[in-house]
Order: structure tokens, then sequence, then C-alpha cells
């Protein structure tokens, strides 16, 4: 999956779920200091981002996030692993 | 019962049977919820009877309020003891760190506009069971295989008996069979925690400041609560939990442990926490189960739900009350669904419910390590947080299934003064 079509649909679930402006969300945009999204927030992004992407992104994985990026080099290595 | 309007049996989906798996909280809340929309149901049960020993639950706001519409909030009442309030105190000299009102100025429910209530869980399936109408309540049926066929699904049982079913619900708890064959993986993963749990007469615990209130006593490594339970408050429930074992051994859930290991794994606590302990007597370690999470929540005509789904640690005492949300939430999506075409409803069902509920696993999960931390700094910023538990998780008591439902655009207002009762 290539990372803009993967930054393409996170941005979308956060504009979703948490009402976030597309054009602030970049690799770099930090979840807390960015984007103003909170830890409880964070698990809804996390479970529309898995419903969008069709793949179950682990807690212990997650709550490592800190910025979009991490989100999409995650969605990025799992689909590598799922359709090598 | 009202009469049904002409036509409502098609649309609301009646002719489809529909056979639940496990009739705990989340089996038989969901027969009184289907009934509630015009649909029946069987419940299919693997033990002989409906009795739990030495276990009681605490049934919050967002549960209540669906038991409330169906006319049984004052059956629960009448068993039920409301705590005066919810308190955090030092695990060695049981000093007050935080205390929350609760039946005192009548808090709660003027909150979250319905009661707590800690009941025996016996008490409540007696309850809700009673409600349901024994005829539709199978004892004995413990399900070894599920077999899919073109139009219909079979249901076999241990005893030998066998049913078809057009719609199937595994409310299995989070040891789930049902689960198993619907992600083809046993999802059930051991937390790293194991609980001792009993029941005492309050009378027996002279040590135990403020009896009638529902307190976390936090400590290095593990934690114990208790809340009363009864018509009046005659029997303190206490689940004590400890970091231990780090691997879970046996292939059930629940172990036989020496007379001692109970009380010898609180050792330097609070005389009240080890008096209680030791009056219970109860030599048994109950491992504590969550399941991973999923993505999908059903196959076929096959869906999960409660515990089966979404199991939990018990820590924000949700892992009941959020079975009966998913059970209220899945009635109301299937009597909207089309017999011959049931995933919209489960997709719909899953897209409302997994959120909230992972939401509230995690956030149990670090509960978790918040009571358990040991002596030191971090226990400062655990004090400031406990102080601010009813803000920080009123989301958690404020939902409400039916405003859910709605503003998911998903199902009409359950009918109003519907009768629970056949």
């Amino acid at each position: 999956m290539p990372q803009d079509t993967v930054l393409a649909g996170l941005t979308q679930v956060l504009g979703d779920v948490a009402g976030v402006d597309p054009a602030d969300v970049t690799p770099e945009a930090g979840f807390g200091n960015d984007l103003g999204i909170d830890s409880l927030t964070l698990v809804e992004v996390v479970v529309a981002a898995e419903d969008r992407f069709g793949l179950v992104i682990a807690d212990d994985d997650w709550s490592r996030f800190v910025t979009a990026g991490d989100v999409i080099a995650y969605i990025e290595r799992a689909g590598m692993i799922a359709s090598p | 019962m009202p009469e049904q309007q002409p036509g409502l049996a098609d649309l609301s989906g009646t002719g489809l049977r529909v056979a639940i798996v496990g009739a705990g909280m989340g089996g038989l809340s969901l027969a009184l919820a289907l009934r509630e929309r015009g649909m029946s149901a069987r419940v299919f049960e693997q033990a002989s009877e409906l009795t739990e020993i030495g276990a009681a639950i605490g049934l919050s706001a967002n549960a209540i309020r669906e038991f409330a519409r169906l006319g049984l909030a004052d059956d629960l009442a009448a068993m039920s003891t409301i705590p005066t309030e919810l308190i955090y105190r030092d695990w060695r000299d049981g000093s007050r760190i935080a205390a929350h009102p609760v039946r005192k100025d009548d808090w709660y429910v003027k909150r979250f506009g319905a009661p707590w209530f800690g009941i025996h869980r016996a008490d409540v399936q007696k309850t809700l069971s009673a409600a349901l109408g024994a005829e539709h309540l199978h004892l004995g049926c413990r399900l070894v295989n599920i077999v899919e066929q073109p139009d219909s699904v079979v249901l076999e049982f241990a005893n030998g008996r066998v049913e078809h079913a057009d719609l199937v619900v595994g409310a299995d708890g989070v040891r789930s069979t049902v689960r198993r064959w619907v992600t083809g993986a046993d999802d059930a993963i051991y937390s790293g925690t194991s609980a001792f749990r009993g029941i005492v007469p309050a009378e027996n615990l002279p040590s135990l400041p403020d009896p009638q209130a529902i307190q976390f006593w936090m400590g290095p490594d593990a934690h114990l609560l208790h809340y009363a339970i009864g018509p009046d408050g005659e029997a303190v429930n206490f689940f004590a939990v400890v970091d231990t074992p780090r691997i879970w051994m046996d292939e059930g859930s629940v172990v036989g442990v020496a007379d001692e290991v109970p009380v010898a794994s609180f050792r330097g606590w609070h005389p009240a926490v080890t008096e209680m302990i030791k009056a219970a007597s109860s030599p048994i370690r109950w491992g504590l189960f969550t399941v991973r999470p999923l993505l999908r929540w059903y196959r076929g005509r096959v869906v999960i739900l409660g515990d089966a789904a979404h199991g939990m640690l018990p820590h924000h005492g949700q892992g009941a009350n959020t079975t009966i949300e998913d059970a209220f939430a899945l009635a109301a999506l299937l009597a909207e669904a089309k017999p011959d075409d049931l995933e919209p409803a489960f997709a719909q069902f899953q897209k409302m419910r997994r959120a909230r509920t992972r939401k509230i696993q995690r956030s149990s999960w670090v509960t978790s390590n918040l009571l358990h931390l040991p002596d030191g700094p971090a226990v400062r910023a655990r004090d400031e947080k406990v102080a601010r538990v009813p803000e920080d998780f009123a989301w958690i008591h404020e939902y409400d299934v039916q405003q859910a439902l709605r503003a998911a655009g998903a199902a009409p207002a359950a009918p109003a003064g519907a009768a629970a009762r056949a």
C-alpha cells in the first residue's frame, strides 16, 4: 500500500472520528500535541483505521504511536506482510 | 402484551429462529431485549441449573436504564445494595486517598439517570430468567459443534440434541466456543493477573471501615475491591487481584490453591483486607483473561457479543454492563434485519459497539496498572487520578444504548411501555 494512499485513508479517519482538519494531517503531526487527540479518542481512531485497512492493531503497538507517520508505517508494514 | 400491528411480525423478523448460546447476563438480556422488539429466541446453557456460587456483580446506570424500561429495576433493587460512596484507600494504613458520593445525596442517580446496584449474579440470573420464562431456556446443553448449511445453522450439543437456527448468537463468555467458530482461533489472552474472590457476612468484618461503600484498597502489585450486596447490604463481596502468576498453565480459568495462599498474597496489608480474605476461606485462584481485539464479530449467520467478543479486565466493573449494552443494541438491529441477509445488521452492531468496548477494555487495563503501583513518586499522580474518577469515567456510565442507536440512525426507539413478561 503506497504511503500517500495510507495517509489519505488515515486523514479521512481522523476527520470522521475526531474532526481533525485534513490540512493538519502530515506524517510528522503528533496526536497529542498537534492534532489534539487524547488517548481515548486515539482508540476510536485505531478502531476506525482497523476497519478501513482491514487489520488489527494490537494494544501494545498502537499505545506507542506518537505521530500519524507511526500509524502509516505500521499499516504499510502490515500490508507488506499480508501481501508480499 | 399489546397486540402487534399487522405486518410487524414480518418486518421485525419474528419469523427468524434465533438461538442464543449461553444464559449469562448477555444471553438472558438479549432474549428479553428481542422480546421487547417482538422477536423470540431460545437460550441454550451448558449448566444444568442457573446457580453461580460466590460471585457478585455491580450493575451500573448504563445497564440498569435498559432493565428499567422493561420494568425489572424494582425486582433487581429488592436484592441489591447501593453503595454509600466510592472510596480509594492506601493498602497499608487504610487512609482515604479519595472518596466520591454514590448513594449519598443521591449523587449517582442524579448524575447518570439510573442507580448502581451491588447484587449477587445468581439473583440477576433468577430475575432475568423468571421474566423470560423457563420454556425459553434449555439447560444442560453444552455446544460442541456448529455446522453451517446454505440457509441455516445446525447446533450440536453434548447431550445429543441437535437444533436448527436461522441466527446464532454466541453469548458464551470470555472462553467462548462460538468465538472459536467465528474467528478460527482461541483469542483469549491471560492478563498476567489473577484474583481471589469471596462473599463474607458484613458482621464478620469488624476491622472494615465503611462496609457499605464500594472501596479499592491499592498497593504494590495488588489491589482489593469490595462492595456490599443483598437487600440490606448484609454481605460484602470482594475481588482481590494480584500480579501473579506470570504465565497461566491450566486449561481452565479457575485453579485450587493451598489454603494459606490468598491471605499470604496480601501479607502486610491493612487488617480489614486480610480479615476479609481470611473470612472467605476460598482457596481458589481465578485467572483473569481478556479477548484480543477482533476485526470481525460475526461469520455467516453467527455473531458473538459480550465477553465472547471483547472480554476485558473487570477493573471498571463493566464486563457485565457492556455485555448488557451489546444485547440491547443487537436486539434493536436484528429487529430491522432482513432474515435472508443478516450481515448488514451484524456489521452495524459491530460498528456501533467495537470502539466503545475497546475503549473500556483498554482503560481497564491501564487502571489495573494504576491500582498496583509500588510506593514511590508515581503514587502521587495516581492519587490525583483517583480523585478525578467521577469526571474522567462519566462517559462509561452516562452511555445510553437507545440514544446511541438513534445517533447511528440505526433503529427506531424501543417500544414504549413494552412488557418484559410474556
